[in-house]
């Protein structure tokens, strides 16, 4: 079975400390493309965390 | 720069009816399967939640809060990286159960009518804001182009022509089961657009607007107080409540629910959609801050909603802000028709079908197709009434925020569906009204009375701007609170808990078996023919087996259970769960007083189909289930395992091959329906007392088999339903041999017998003769000489028949070495012996054997067994018969057939043939010893002898003999 319940524990957790993160994403002195440099990130990162991971469920 | 109205009617209509081709030259086959079921085109069309918001709102959130904007895209992101325990199961559920839409969803999880009513109700709480949004920023941008018309008869005109492709797009056929897969081509294309529109923008401010590289930073830079002033930095508590609120829109908004879910035909593509969908509203999003710079750096005279179309205008682009005008035209029109389609099926299966169902004389589907129809233009003409009330005086951003903290009052249900089976619909239906009604009084009141100037003649919260999340927390606080008390402390009904399971992510329900009282599907059909009408009740029955891979003709319960289930799967597609369930109960119902038990076979299903995701404890049971299963299966006997009701759970392979019947096509019946003769055998043997029986002969396929049965009873104990599990062991060839082995025991008995009668009869018989011979020498009276020639006679005859029985007597003790022989040498030599005979003078012999006929015996004895053959071949046939002798031989056998053209042999006289002192010749004519005789040097010579008569043409008889055939091809002394 999924393990949910720690996922969305995990969702909650970075829900609450989104606007920290936010924070330092949206330090002012850094380039107005960082936000969007580190999303990217983010995304590339899932992806390759999503490639390692075989999902042998259908729908 | 402005643009005529001809203009702006040209381009905008140009534009839908080139999306409405994409989308038919997608139904016409014209393009690619692969192309249109690619996970991009999924991907791309999820990009209908970039609406006008995104387009145009986004930057007026931007000049409000900052980055704080990136909160739309991120909170939706949040969902979607969350998919394998959000989206996916989702889609799971609205496929299996035909869902079609949120309020379809919620109805059929919390089991009641209400539910989706309410759902239904709140969706337009939701959907007009959401509508009204895309009307205004259309017919804003349009007069912002053409600065002539008033922009309310502008909006008109356009919420018309959308009212026009949304029934093109999507009501132009009745099924919901068909997808559109033409519209969700479209708003991938749309989507396309509008991305292309947003990036070429931000290109062209970034490179062409600001003066040289690096000149957007040093304008950043120099006016960096001046934009600290004029944002307001987005505080923790509306940051949380817009990723709530976004995040929630993925399913719960109705454009998105409806292209995630109803039209997805690629479920593997929602994989791609966790990674690719973030990455399409990224791209999306990068040129927003350009956007909104660049409008402050070219002092565009709009509001910062605009600035994208205001950039182009400043610039003097007609390129430019043609297209920017389509992309916006694009995100709004999108969202619009999506909504549209998905709105009005919701509310014809929640609100207007519960109410009125049209006759059955009626054509049901096209009654569907123009209520659909019209529900789009109500649903349009509402939003557009909204939008002449209040829409106009609210700018998109309060638009926005009204519409989708609304669409978060679903949430709570949502999630209560997917993690929490206790929930129950009291507490599901409370706090859904009571949070609703709090965002009225909140919310929806207090923007009015701030945007509208409306007075509300009681106390309003002060909600504005910049608290207005304190309001919307409020509102989805107070529903999760009702939701999750009410759940607590009211029960759930049994109906409710099936669907809960049914739901629930780790479902482990375990379906009961009851049986239908419709015994077959024409009751079926019959069944629910006087609400559907004949021909829909047809036509749904049949899709439905079609759906399920089941023949046109179904009678077992299994089967008839998974139909109704499909029926009301499908039904809820075309008429909504609520509906649909109450008509399969009514219409279909279960049998009464029936003992409730659990369909194992099913649920063995179902178990089957989680295997992948079973991991630990569970993953390691299941092995173990798998094993004994594979056990069961691969069992060298048959297996059949029986619910205490007589229905079949299980039927192994070798239960399949001795009764010639797949698992596939009894699993499911009463052990009393299967074909006979395994029915009334199984149903006899189960219904008896006896645990075990042996040798029951049963004729199939026109021979008698001998079948042995064991039975063990399982008895019911806690979650077992027990049973009985039947053992069938095919005990024919066992029989066959027993039978055969008899036969030639009695042939033996008799023949020591004939043995000891020869022999005590030979030597009286000898007397006899030599009495008559002396008798002859001593008397001259003739008729005393006659009398002792007749004596003498008729001792020869009977000392011929005792040399037969010596003959056969010494038949079986022959233990002479067997040679190489020409099998065809033999023949010729009886044939030759035999035309010695004058009864054989007018009898034509034909050898047709094949030289070289090699089987390996003694030549003299197998020429004995010809002559026998060939003899009896001569009784039978007619004067100017014909006698045919054939040969042909394979690897390991030599087959002699020997066919005559006479009157054959009764049936009631084959059985017997082989028996000594069996003849149906006249008496003196033959002592029955003949074929026995051949029977037993064919034995000897371990060869097979088989008699075929009469044969096709009603006369004639063939006797076939086989013998071992000799390989070395060595010739006897007989050629020589």
């Amino acid at each position: 079975m999924y393990d949910y319940r720690l996922s969305l524990l995990m969702l909650v957790g970075i829900y609450l400390i989104s606007p920290v993160m936010m924070d330092w994403w949206l330090d002012d002195r850094a380039a107005w493309y960082r936000p969007f440099g580190i999303w990217a990130l983010l995304i590339a990162l899932y992806i390759w965390f999503n490639s390692k991971q075989k999902d042998n469920d259908d729908v | 720069m402005t643009f005529s109205l001809g203009q702006l009617a040209l381009l905008g209509v140009g534009y839908l009816f080139s999306l409405f081709l994409a989308a038919y030259a997608v139904e016409r086959n014209w393009l690619p399967r692969s192309w249109v079921r690619h996970p991009l085109v999924y991907v791309l069309s999820l990009g209908v939640y970039a609406s006008a918001w995104a387009f145009y709102g986004s930057v007026g959130l931007a000049n409000q809060y900052g980055y704080g904007f990136l909160a739309y895209y991120m909170g939706i992101s949040g969902a979607f990286v969350m998919s394998p325990i959000l989206l996916k199961p989702i889609l799971q559920i609205t496929r299996t159960y035909q869902l079609s839409s949120l309020a379809d969803l919620l109805a059929f999880r919390y089991r009641s009518r209400w539910a989706g009513i309410s759902v239904s109700l709140i969706m337009l709480a939701v959907v007009i804001p959401m509508l009204t949004l895309q009307i205004t920023a259309i017919g804003d941008t349009l007069y912002l182009l053409n600065r002539e018309w008033p922009v309310e008869n502008l909006a008109l005109a356009y919420c018309l022509i959308m009212i026009l492709f949304a029934i093109l797009f999507g009501a132009r056929h009745v099924s919901p089961r068909e997808k559109h897969e033409g519209l969700v081509f479209a708003i991938a294309f749309e989507s396309v657009l509008k991305l292309v529109a947003i990036l070429v923008l931000g290109g062209v401010v970034l490179f062409g607007v600001f003066p040289e590289v690096g000149g957007l930073e040093q304008w950043l830079s120099d006016n960096q107080a001046q934009l600290a002033r004029e944002q307001v930095r987005l505080q923790d508590g509306p940051w949380r409540t817009l990723l709530l609120m976004f995040f929630a829109a993925a399913v719960a908004m109705p454009h998105m629910f409806h292209m995630a879910f109803t039209e997805n035909n690629n479920p593997g593509a929602l994989k791609h959609a966790s990674w690719g969908f973030p990455l399409f509203l990224l791209i999306m999003s990068l040129s927003v801050p350009p956007i909104l710079w660049a409008g402050y750096y070219l002092n565009v005279d709009s509001d910062p909603s605009y600035f994208a179309l205001g950039i182009g205008l400043a610039l003097e682009s007609e390129f430019l802000t043609v297209m920017i005008f389509v992309g916006g035209l694009a995100a709004a029109s999108g969202i619009i028709i999506v909504t549209t389609l998905s709105t009005a099926a919701m509310f014809l299966n929640h609100l207007v079908l519960p109410i009125y169902k049209p006759a059955p004389r009626y054509d049901f589907y096209r009654w569907l197709l123009w209520m659909r129809r019209s529900l789009i233009g109500v649903i349009l003409l509402l939003a557009y009434g909204f939008y002449r009330i209040v829409g106009s005086d609210l700018d998109l951003s309060q638009l926005g925020i009204l519409g989708f903290v609304a669409c978060s009052q679903f949430l709570p249900g949502i999630l209560g569906l997917l993690y929490w089976p206790q929930s129950n619909r009291k507490g599901f239906i409370s706090g859904l009204v009571v949070g609703t009604i709090t965002w009225i009084y909140g919310l929806l009141l207090p923007f009015c009375e701030l945007a509208l100037g409306w007075e509300i003649p009681f106390f309003l919260p002060p909600t504005d701007e910049g608290n207005w999340h304190l309001s919307a927390i409020t509102a989805i606080g107070i529903n999760f609170l009702l939701f999750v008390i009410i759940s607590l402390s009211t029960k759930r009904s049994a109906e409710e808990q099936s669907a809960a399971d049914a739901c629930s992510i780790d479902n482990v329900s375990r379906p009961s078996r009851l049986p239908l009282q419709a015994v077959n599907t024409n009751e079926v059909i019959n069944a629910l023919t006087p609400s559907l009408g004949r021909y829909v009740a047809e036509r749904e029955v049949y899709q439905a087996l079609d759906d399920l891979e089941l023949p046109s003709y179904e009678d077992r319960p299994y089967a008839l259970r998974r139909l109704r289930a499909r029926l009301e799967a499908n039904l809820s597609g075309l008429m909504g769960p609520t509906v649909a369930h109450d008509l399969v109960n009514r219409y279909l119902p279960f049998q009464k007083d029936v003992e409730l038990t659990e369909d194992i076979f099913q649920l063995e299903q179902r178990l089957e189909g989680f295997h992948s995701r079973l991991g630990g404890l569970a993953s390691e049971l299941d092995n173990l289930r798998r094993y004994h299963r594979e056990t069961l299966e691969r069992l060298p006997m048959g297996v059949c395992s029986l619910a205490p009701d007589g229905e079949v759970l299980m039927w192994n392979q070798v239960m399949s091959q001795l009764t010639g019947t797949e698992s596939r096509e009894v699993t499911g019946s009463h052990v009393s329906r299967l074909p006979a003769p395994w029915g009334p055998m199984l149903t006899d043997f189960l219904t008896s007392h006896a645990m075990h029986k042996h040798k029951h002969r049963v004729d199939s396929a026109g021979r008698p088999r001998w079948f042995g049965m064991h039975k063990a009873v399982l008895q019911p104990s806690g979650s077992q339903p027990g049973g009985t599990v039947i053992l069938l062991e095919d005990q024919t060839e066992t029989q066959l041999l027993e039978e055969e082995l008899m036969h030639s025991e009695r042939l033996a008995s008799i023949g020591r017998l004939a043995a000891g009668v020869a022999h005590e009869i030979g030597n009286p018989i000898t007397g006899i003769d030599c009495l008559a011979q002396s008798m002859r020498y001593e008397t001259d009276n003739p008729e005393l000489l006659e009398m002792a020639d007749q004596i003498q006679e008729q001792t020869k005859r009977v000392t011929r028949i005792v040399q037969s029985l010596m003959n056969f007597s010494h038949a079986g003790h022959h233990s002479t070495e067997h040679e190489p022989v020409d099998a065809t040498y033999c023949i010729n030599e009886a044939i030759q012996l035999l035309k010695l005979s004058k009864r054989s003078q007018d009898i034509n012999f034909i050898n047709d054997c094949p030289p070289e006929l090699m089987t390996m015996g003694d030549a003299q004895r197998l020429v004995q067994v010809f002559v026998n053959l060939l003899g009896n071949a001569r009784d039978a046939s007619e004067a100017g018969g014909t006698i045919w002798v054939q040969g042909d031989m394979d690897e390991q056998q030599v087959r002699i057939r020997v066919i005559d053209d006479g009157h054959g042999i009764p049936a009631e006289t084959l059985d017997h043939i082989f028996e000594p002192f069996f003849t149906t010749k006249d008496v003196g004519k033959g002592t029955g010893l003949g074929l026995s005789l051949v029977y037993s040097i064919i034995e000897e010579h371990y060869g097979h002898i088989a008699i075929d008569s009469p044969l096709a043409s009603g006369r004639g008889t063939c006797v076939t003999v086989s013998l071992p055939r000799c390989e070395q091809p060595e010739l006897t002394d007989h050629h020589s």
